[in-house]
């Protein structure tokens, strides 16, 4: 098979940022590249979990001489403690973003800054959650489920109102085993709670509880992010968009926007279309206002305005380095630190807005629901007086730039596979015509690639290689974060990536208009992913840890992902990860995520650990081949 | 346990091999490798051979050999790619097994147009080159292949009759075949119901079309198997309609149907596996024409006429005999007309439609009538240079009526109306609602009003044609003095490029398109009635060269349109950048070396010219968008231009033509050569297969000596 031309390699992209690295040199900035030379070697004890320093009786750290910490916990309970801690970490982070998508949304009124733009889907998720919709004013009914959606983490009693969504036996699952989540904020202070010194030290306890935590926020916080941002902002239509560092214009005021809450770029993105910034733009000299993205923001963009994507985490800093960014704005989550000195080597502002974030050497302005419109449009003016101080022999937009279609909602999904759909023949509105074409073989099975990049990956490699090995073989993939721009960056996400494909992955998308891999939002839409695959476990018939498919992180790197892995892995998806969790030092623990009795007996799906990346896809083909056998297809 | 649908395949491939190989060993082993293996009246070999593995079988021993290369097809990784391999190759195995029965008889299923051709079997090129135009103007809307039997005659022909009133061409093979025959459909390529064979192995020959099609229009080159599957993804609107049982085998041809881009539709629910637009599995077959059509994406044209008998392109080719007809309406006996008129719009009142004298069920059975009909037309944008566009239409308007066949023009139309069609209640003033239908729905763009009024009877009709002759001489005065040099701008039309993606014609008054079908005005009106249509002004102010027609701005038009596959393109010379052809062109010249004159043949002549070649063998030096000096595709107008081959000294190079096609064109053709050259009768210069029919340049050569053709005085082509 022949390469498909336009593809772009990890070795051009590792060329941009070469070059990028030059003008870093010029101005004497500090990069993630120098910074993790100077980290090297990693902490053998920090990188194995075992390592205690809960008390201040450590920090303690495990060896066959000392065996156990000064309290006697084993080594065992004390990995256990620490992936139960990395997992709380992320579970509060992603469900407290669905908090403030929560808050807002009991902001929203007719005319203000934040409004209901899918009514629909408010009223459906309502019915759902058994609220009575009819008569009633969409703003009442939005007020109103904020104040039971935000109540879904304190209520005393009950479970996670989402899990009564998953696949029948899924529930069962998590009922039979305990692991259905109460409320997120119990599951999260229950975690604290539980490693606390002198609490729980058993590793089994420990690593249940993470993965009920993890559900908390698969099926709580970070579904509610999802499901609420697509209330507020639109659900995600299928859009075309760029990718890639060439995204960002030389002629044009280029603000960055970074982090992961929509509620921040949603009124950036509206106050760079207004007629008003525009002109201000032209008479500094600039044609226009070019917004472009980076990490989970980008994502949320790109999928309801189609705005472009510069680049994933590892390239924040590619983005001032071009030395043409008039600002980079960020909220919350995966913001370098290392921003702050950079900006100030460049003319570039960096723009905190968030009390969750707050960076020193930044310029803060503090964004609340209330005031979006005013403190949104004074950003965009800032950006865009700021034109004026670029250096410009230290402008360097690598050209680069790829075309991505984009947009793929769980229902977008569906929608899009109605046009396949024989309005004689077939139900519209469902996942079967999938599920058809898996069973045919025509489609051997789906992955869905996630999670960020890690130094200790060769950034984007991971995502890429395996992405392409998975299309060979007639493997969808679906991505969202970090590893969706990866795939953008590539080209993947381009329809004409279709050429790269095997034969029924080619087709496929031929016929149903898609490109081989489908962008299903930021990080917080995984959530979208759990959703499609209990939707398709119904429509196919079966359970969902029958289903060929598998959830793979090869390049995660945050407390975030391991909360995300163990919703993926609790909701009955086998999930390989190619970068390990801190959990090597305890062979109970990994037998717990890795092995049969711990997970896997109680949701049906396990952990796969495997640094070589080749052998990772390998797995994964192998896991989706046995799951096709044992259903007999 | 249920066996999947790859296993399927791969048995259902290995069966069509095994079958193959038997067959053509066993032919091997009768013939010796050394016999020739020629399939009928094409240039393109074993077709599929020829089109997916890039090699030309001549012999037995080359058949044989190229058994291996389709094993080498035959994948079996657990792959997608591995079934779509092996459905191809499993068709191309089949069209081996075919193969061998026309090694040992040029038409194992009798000649054609004999009563005993109960199958088809093998298409030749010039039935394939006749798809072209109804193709492109979407009369063939698309293709079905129905396989076996259905569960009675009655529902196989409902459904054959479906899909032809649709005008998809149907294609049959299995027990359907028995069953329309039973249900007594009438059959064979003019009518658009093909019944190709019995056995599965027929699917070959469907290929076969299918594969030249792709060659032909499409330029695409022998072993570019990427090729052809896009060619038939995105162009050739086929399916299948499969009834149960469905065996392996036919699933494995399935498979290469859904490779090359046709859905399959059956109603066997055992072992089969749905694919979405691919493979669809459907109980109700009374259903399954919109199901197939919604699974291919094809969609019809539709005018709702209010008569009472079927209408459909399939009923074109539709011959009402004698003894079948209800009446007979003939110009040559008897004063008859069409004309279309433009009115002001006061003057025309929508839909009306007038009988004046008698109306049909008040003539006798089988008489002769005289009868007219007049199409007054108003509209903002209407001119009068598009009343012969309309004029020009109303054959295929009239004939695609069930039951009522149309030829002719003018004052000499024929027209016959069948008892049957007289039976369903078809009376003169259908002939009004077709009209009236098809000339609001085709030119709404400038038609805004349309009556018609009908005039039965010898005495009105005989003024009324008096006066239409007199707007028929009119309108060929100011054609006659439309020439090349007098007319502002050209037009182009890439109407073909749906299946000839690089070709463009270039339309000027001179030089008709080379389908015959789209004339200056024709071209003027579609841009008009369309300005982002397929025809585009083209202007003609920058001329480089006035001998051989070569202008600057047709350039950078041809260029634009053929997105840069060409870049230079002379209106009038057969040898510097000849005009390309899409394929579906009425006739081919070609240059004979002997005499330095041409020959042109004609898609209805199958025999031999003194080039050695047949029309299809001339047909494939050229076509599919490409340019070849020394051979040229054109309309049968365009002979009798002055323009023809104006560059190489115009039509005195004109050496010989099948005689039908010289009768056609004589009295033009003599009139021009009488003009450019002063010579009377030209034509009988001109050799043909009577006077010439040895297919050997020496003969000819004595011929035109004989005669003292003019070709023998002119200068030798620069070639």
């Amino acid at each position: 098979m022949k390469d498909w031309d336009r593809l772009i390699t990890v070795e051009q992209m590792e060329e941009a940022t070469a070059s990028l690295l030059e003008n870093a040199e010029k101005v004497g900035a500090d990069t993630w590249q120098q910074r993790s030379k100077n980290q090297s070697p990693h902490c053998g004890f920090g990188e194995a979990g075992t390592c205690c320093r809960i008390c201040s009786m450590g920090p303690c750290r495990i060896t066959p001489k000392a065996p156990r910490g000064i309290c006697g916990c084993d080594v065992h309970g004390i990995v256990g403690r620490n992936y139960l801690r990395f997992t709380a970490g992320g579970t509060a982070t992603h469900s407290d973003h669905g908090r403030e998508i929560m808050h807002t949304l009991h902001q929203t009124r007719e005319g203000g800054n934040y409004q209901v733009k899918d009514p629909e889907k408010l009223i459906r998720i309502a019915k759902e959650w058994g609220v009575e919709t009819e008569g009633k004013d969409i703003y009442d009914l939005a007020h109103e489920m904020a104040e039971i959606g935000l109540m879904e983490y304190g209520k005393p009693f009950g479970h996670q109102k989402f899990t009564d969504r998953a696949h029948p036996h899924t529930q069962e699952l998590w009922d039979k085993a305990d692991l259905r989540p109460r409320a997120i904020d119990r599951e999260v202070v229950q975690s604290l709670h539980m490693t606390h010194m002198g609490c729980s030290s058993e590793a089994e306890a420990l690593i249940h509880q993470s993965i009920r935590s993890g559900l908390a926020d698969g099926w709580g916080g970070s579904m509610m992010g999802t499901e609420f941002s697509d209330v507020m902002f639109g659900t995600p239509k299928v859009m075309d968009t760029e990718a890639n560092i060439g995204v960002m214009d030389k002629d044009m005021v280029n603000i960055i926007v970074h982090g992961h809450d929509p509620s921040l770029s949603e009124m950036i993105v509206h106050y760079a279309q207004d007629p008003e910034m525009i002109a201000l733009a032209k008479s500094v000299g600039a044609k226009g206002i070019n917004i472009a993205g980076v990490c989970c923001t980008a994502n949320e963009v790109a999928m309801r305005h189609g705005i472009p994507m510069a680049g994933n985490f590892l390239n924040q800093e590619n983005v001032v380095l071009t030395g043409a960014c008039e600002a980079i704005v960020v909220d919350i989550q995966c913001i370098f630190p290392a921003l702050g000195p950079l900006s100030k080597c460049f003319h570039t502002k960096f723009i905190t807005t968030s009390d969750i974030a707050r960076i020193p050497d930044s310029e803060f302005y503090r964004f609340s629901a209330e005031t979006a419109g005013e403190n949104a449009k004074a950003i965009v003016k800032m950006a865009v007086e700021n034109f004026v101080n670029r250096k410009p022999e230290l402008v360097n937009i690598p050209n680069q730039k790829t075309k991505a279609r984009v947009g793929y909602a769980v229902e977008t999904i569906k929608k899009t596979l109605d046009g396949v759909c024989n309005t004689h023949v077939d139900e519209m509105g469902t996942l079967k015509p999938l599920a058809d074409v898996v069973k045919a073989g025509v489609l051997r099975g789906a992955v869905a690639m996630v999670g960020c990049n890690n130094p200790k990956v060769r950034p984007d490699t991971a995502h890429i290689e395996l992405m392409k090995k998975m299309l060979k073989n007639d493997i969808i993939v679906v991505v969202t974060g970090c590893s969706a721009q990866a795939a953008a960056k590539a080209g993947l996400m381009d329809p004409d990536a279709k050429e790269f494909c095997g034969e029924g992955l080619k087709r496929v998308c031929e016929l149903v208009g898609i490109p081989p891999v489908l962008h299903m939002g930021s990080c917080v839409d995984i959530s979208r992913m759990m959703i499609l695959a209990s939707d398709l476990a119904k429509d196919w018939g079966c359970n969902i840890s029958q289903l060929p498919l598998c959830g793979c992180a090869p390049e995660w790197m945050s407390e975030k992902a391991v909360s995300i892995g163990n919703y993926v892995v609790g909701t009955g998806i086998n999930t390989y990860l190619g970068v390990d969790p801190y959990s090597k030092g305890s062979s109970e623990v990994t037998e717990l995520l890795q092995g049969e009795t711990g997970v896997k007996q109680w949701c049906e799906a396990n952990y796969t650990v495997e640094l070589d990346i080749e052998k990772l896809g390998d797995l994964m083909i192998e896991d989706i081949e046995a799951k096709r056998a044992a259903l007999g297809i | 346990m249920a066996r999947h649908l790859f296993d399927r395949v791969f048995c259902g491939s290995d069966e069509m091999f095994a079958k193959a190989e038997a067959e053509v060993n066993k032919l091997a082993a009768e013939l010796g490798t050394s016999a020739p293996m020629v399939m009928p009246s094409t240039a393109y070999f074993l077709s599929c051979i020829y089109a997916y593995i890039g090699k030309k079988v001549t012999t037995v021993g080359e058949l044989q050999e190229a058994l291996a290369d389709v094993k080498a097809m035959m994948l079996r990784e657990p792959r997608t790619n591995s079934i779509f391999q092996s459905g191809v190759g499993t068709a191309i195995a089949a069209e081996m097994i075919e193969a061998c029965k026309y090694a040992r008889d040029p038409a194992p299923y009798g000649e054609a147009g004999s009563p005993d051709r109960k199958y088809w079997g093998h298409m030749t090129d010039a039935e394939v080159r006749e798809l072209g135009v109804p193709l492109v103007t979407g009369d063939i809307p698309g293709f079905v292949v129905i396989i076996g039997p259905a569960p009675t005659t009655e529902e196989a022909a409902a459904l054959i009759k479906g899909y032809q009133s649709r005008g998809i061409f149907v294609f049959l093979i299995g027990g359907i075949i028995d069953q329309a025959y039973e249900a007594g459909l009438s059959m064979g390529f003019p009518v658009r119901v093909v019944p190709v064979g019995q056995d599965i192995w027929a699917v070959g020959h469907v290929i076969s079309l299918v594969v030249r099609a792709a060659m032909i229009f499409g330029n695409i080159q022998p072993g570019d198997c990427d090729g052809f599957h896009r060619y038939t993804f995105d162009r050739i609107n086929a399916f299948v309609n499969a009834f149960k049982p469905v065996n392996d085998i036919t699933v494995a041809c399935g498979a290469g149907a859904i490779k090359l881009g046709f859905p399959v539709i059956t109603n066997d629910h055992d072992d089969m596996w749905a694919v979405p637009k691919s493979l669809i599995i459907y109980d109700d077959y009374n259903d399954w024409i919109d199901t197939s059509l919604e699974a291919r994406g094809i969609k019809l044209k539709i005018t709702k006429i209010d008569i009472p008998v079927a209408y459909s392109s399939a009923f074109e080719g539709e011959v009402i005999r004698k003894a079948d007809m209800q009446v007979d309406i003939y110009g040559a006996k008897v004063d008859c007309f069409e004309l279309v008129q433009t009115k002001e719009a006061a003057d025309v009142e929508d839909h009306k439609i007038e009988v004046v004298g008698p109306e049909l069920d008040e003539l006798e059975v089988g008489s002769m009538a005289s009868l007219s009909y007049t199409i007054e037309v108003a509209g903002k944008a209407m001119q009068p240079d598009f009343e012969p566009v309309m004029e020009r239409k109303i054959h295929a308007f009239l004939n695609c009526a069930e039951g009522v066949m149309h030829t002719g023009q003018r004052d000499m139309i024929r027209i016959r109306i069948s008892k049957a069609a007289f039976d369903a209640g078809f009376r003169f003033k259908h002939i009004g609602e077709i009209l009236y239908a098809k000339i609001k729905s085709e030119f709404e763009a400038v038609v805004d009003k349309c009556q018609v009024k009908i005039v039965v009877g010898e005495e009105k009709n005989n003024e009324l044609r008096k006066g239409a002759n007199k707007v028929f001489d009119a309108r060929d005065e100011r054609l006659k003095s439309m020439t090349d040099e007098s007319v502002p701008v050209f037009y182009s039309c890439i109407m073909c490029q749906a299946f000839s993606p690089s070709h463009v014609c270039i339309v000027t008054p001179e030089r008709l398109g080379l389908c015959g079908a789209v004339s200056w005005l024709d071209a003027k009106a579609t841009y008009e009635l369309d300005p982002n249509g397929p025809c585009q002004v083209v202007t003609k102010e920058r001329c480089l060269d006035e001998r051989v027609g070569r202008y600057e701005d047709i350039d950078e038009v041809l260029c634009d349109l053929s997105h840069g596959a060409l870049e230079h393109v002379t209106l009038y010379s057969l040898f510097e950048d000849p005009m390309t052809s899409c394929g579906c062109f009425e006739c081919i010249c070609g240059v004979e070396p002997c005499s330095m004159g041409v020959v042109i043949t004609c898609r209805e002549f199958a025999g031999m010219t003194p080039l050695g070649m047949t029309f299809s063998e001339m047909a494939s030096m050229t076509g599919g968008g490409v340019q070849t000096p020394g051979f040229m595709g054109h309309g049968k107008h365009f002979i009798a231009s002055k323009k023809f081959l104006k560059a190489e000294g115009g039509l005195a190079r004109l050496v010989w033509l099948p005689s039908e096609l010289k009768e056609q064109v004589k009295d033009k053709v003599n009139e021009t050569a009488k003009e450019l050259y002063g010579i009377e009768n030209f034509c009988d210069m001109i050799a043909d297969e009577n006077s010439c029919g040895s297919g050997d340049p020496e003969e000819l050569l004595t011929f035109l000596s004989e005669v003292g053709h003019p070709v023998l005085g002119l200068e030798p082509f620069d070639m």
